[in-house]
This record gives C-alpha cells, structure tokens and sequence, in this order.
C-alpha cells in the first residue's frame, strides 16, 4: 500500500519540476487546481499519466481521464491510491 | 429603399446558395456518385464551374487570398485559374465522398497510394504510427482509403470546425448526415476531437498508438483561441504562421513514427495519388521537429496549391498569420470543405 504522504509528495514533485510552467504557482500546493490554471493540458496530462503508469505500475484507462480525477495533486492520489487497491483486490481474488 | 433592395437581394442569394448547396450533397453528388467515373467528376466540375461564377464574393476572396499569400508566384490570370481548380476540388471531394460506400471500392479504383511500405515498416515497429497531413484536397476520404485497405485508423480532428454559420443542430444533423456519418464508417474508432477543456484527447491517442493502431492528424489547422499560447512560429507558405506541434509531443512521448502523408487529384479530376513518406527524423528541439513536418506540408500544398481547404477562409488564414488581420469582408457563410 502507498504510504499517503509519499504519493503526495512523489505525485506534487513530478508535477512541479516537469510540468508547471508559470514559477507563481511554485510551491505547488496539493490543493491548488491544475487544469484551471493550466498546469495540464491535454499534452501534459499524458505526460503525467504515462508517468503514473511507470512510477506505480497501474493502467490509466483513457476513459478514467476525465477532469475529476486530475484536478488536483490531492483529486490524482485519490484516484492512483484507488486504483492500486482495484489492482491489489483483483490480484488477490485471483490468487 | 436601394439599401433595402440591396439586403433583400443578398438573402435571396444566400438562400440560394444553400439550397444549392443542400442540393449537391443530399441528391446530386450520391447520385453523381453512381456513374462512371469519368462523368461523376465532370458533374462536380461544372458544379465547380457554377459555383466560380455565381459565388462573386467568395470567388473574388479566394483570388485575392491566394495572391496575397502566393504573391511572389502567382499573377492574376493563373490566381483565377487556380480559384476555379479550388471551387472544383471542392466539389470533387463530395464525389469522393459518396464513393466511400461499401468497402470504398469505387474510390479505391481511383486512387494510387504510394508509400504503403513506409506505414508497413513503421508498424511493424510496434508502437503505431502517426499520419500527419496538410488539409488537402479528399485528406479525410484518404484517411478512409487507408481503414479500408486494413489500416485501423483513428483521426484526430473536430468535425464541425468549419461550420462558420455556426453550430446550428439543423445544419450539423445535415453535415453528419452528408458527410460525417459517411467518413466515420471507415475509422477504427470515434474521432478524437481537441475541443477547448477536452484534456483526454492525448491520452486517447496515445491508447490508439498503444494498441499499434493509426492516428491521423491534420497539423496546419489553424489553432483556436485557448491554444494560442502553445502555438510556434514556423515557415508556412513563405511566411510566418503559427502552428501547433503537438504531434511531435505526441511522437516523443509515445515512441511512435510520425510520416507525412499527402493526396493529390490528378488534372483529370477523377485519380488521385495518395503518397506516404518514410518517418520524420523528430531529433532537436521541438520547433526544429516540427518545422521539418511543415516544410513536408508546405511541399505537399505547393505541388497542388488549388486543393488546400483554407484559400477562401480569410479569417483562418489570419488566425494562421498568413494574412494580416483586417476588417471582415462580410464573408459568406461557408463550409470551408464545401465552397
């Protein structure tokens, strides 16, 4: 299980470094709406989801990406964490 | 009262041109369609001949846009020449259109593709394949042509962004059902649309080129208001002109090729060649990646100029920066396929 803090704080730093172009909304709060102030757009929220898939080993489906689930650092660690335990649940019915 | 007479004498043309033109799409092209080949594009020739001389306003913008922007190579005998190639063009792509019936047989006749190893290779890779395209005479029919032939192929682009009369519900029922509808039978998937505040369109498309599928993109169109930002400078048509690059983003992010493809009719109208480059080298910065797959378009427009889409729409060939910004002319309402 992800440890609540360190996704956050993993999920916030990929997005400050690599993707927030406007050095006013630095420090990046967890809160702070990302598709309103155009942190992500239709190209940096690719860049984010392929960077979830990497990081954490879940599929991001194409129909989970709706505004939701991106429009915060706090909305995308909800939606990872969710999906990790899909992902850890269905494991173990199989197992 | 002349004012009044005046007013009254555009409307009635307008309605006549729309009638005309809801004529064309809904009962003279499908049944053009059916002849033989030599005379279905002769019918859209003189379809085009009529409108060149009936629609004054858009034919008098047409000339002039295509003398402003290809100054240089163009004198005022060849520019009408040329107007009138375009307004035929336009009427041809209906045709084409109409031939998708079926497994597009009766177009597929008509039309040479050359290049198909280079989309074979570039699959065989693994990551799918990007086709980027100027907006070109039959491009979207092309993109058919391709699904058809067994290349499952998805398209990003809006379909109803040359609607300047605006998005009536009558008007987009009537162009889903001329035209739309007719295209989308021949797509492995639904469009994926880039409207403003639409953020999955690139993970879409990266799903497409996840599954080694096709992903078409027409990289000259001209970028809306809330993309403006994102759009670089480039070569375009000996000028200036702002584009965007995101299909060299959507290339690097996802490892997939990226080859520009082309189509061009023929001076009898009725055969096309559609031509499928080897990949575009994406290495350098983006500006540089991208200003290689513009000089590809700007090729490909120059070896058939009548046939870009854009030559009677002042206003996107100012959104572009080909044109200075000026007053409206007071354009006619238009579908910018369709002239």
């Amino acid at each position: 299980m992800l440890e609540v803090t360190h996704l956050e704080t993993v999920i916030n730093d990929y997005i400050s470094r690599e993707l927030v172009q406007e050095p006013a909304l630095l420090p990046l709060g967890n809160a702070t709406p990302l598709l309103e102030t155009g942190v992500l757009d239709s190209l940096t929220l690719l860049r984010l989801v392929l960077f979830v898939r990497e990081r954490f080993g879940i599929m991001v489906d194409d129909v989970d990406v709706v505004p939701e689930h991106f429009a915060s650092v706090d909305a995308i660690c909800a939606y990872v964490r969710a999906r990790v335990e899909s992902s850890a649940d269905q494991a173990g019915s199989r197992g | 009262m002349g004012k009044t007479a005046a007013n009254a004498a555009s409307s009635a043309g307008g309605l006549l041109r729309r009638a005309e033109f809801v004529a064309y799409w809904l009962a003279v092209a499908p049944l053009a369609a059916c002849l033989p080949p030599r005379l279905a594009y002769r019918v859209a020739c003189w379809r085009g001949d009529w409108s060149f001389r009936y629609r004054a306003g858009k034919r008098a913008e047409t000339v002039r846009n295509l003398r402003q922007v290809l100054c240089d190579e163009l004198g005022p005998d060849e520019a009408e020449r040329m107007a009138r190639d375009f307004f035929r063009m336009m009427a041809c792509v209906a045709i084409d259109v109409m031939r998708l019936r079926g497994r597009a047989r009766s177009l597929r006749k008509l039309v040479e593709i050359r290049g198909r190893e280079h989309l074979d290779a570039a699959l065989a890779g693994g990551r799918g394949a990007i086709l980027c395209s100027p907006h070109l005479g039959s491009y979207d029919s092309a993109f058919c042509l391709l699904h058809a032939i067994g290349y499952p192929v998805t398209t990003i682009g809006r379909n109803a962004v040359g609607l300047k009369w605006g998005p009536s519900s009558a008007e987009q029922r009537f162009w889903n059902l001329v035209y739309t509808r007719r295209l989308l039978r021949h797509r492995q998937r639904p469009n994926i649309e880039p409207w403003p505040g639409r953020v999955q369109v690139a993970v879409q498309a990266e799903a497409v080129l996840r599954a080694n599928e096709v992903v078409t993109i027409c990289s000259d169109a001209p970028p809306l208001d809330a993309d403006r930002a994102r759009a670089i400078e480039v070569t375009f048509l000996g000028r200036r002109a702002r584009l965007l690059p995101g299909v060299v983003t959507l290339a690097r992010l996802t490892g997939a090729p990226v080859l520009m493809i082309s189509v061009h009719r023929l001076a009898d109208y009725r055969h096309q060649v559609l031509e499928i480059s080897p990949p575009v080298p994406m290495g350098g910065e983006t500006a540089t990646a991208f200003g290689r797959c513009v000089a590809a378009m700007d090729a490909a427009i120059r070896t058939r100029p009548a046939d870009w889409v854009y030559w009677a729409d002042t206003d996107h060939l100012v959104t572009f920066g080909l044109l200075p910004a000026a007053p409206s002319a007071g354009t006619e309402q238009i579908y910018v396929h369709s002239a």
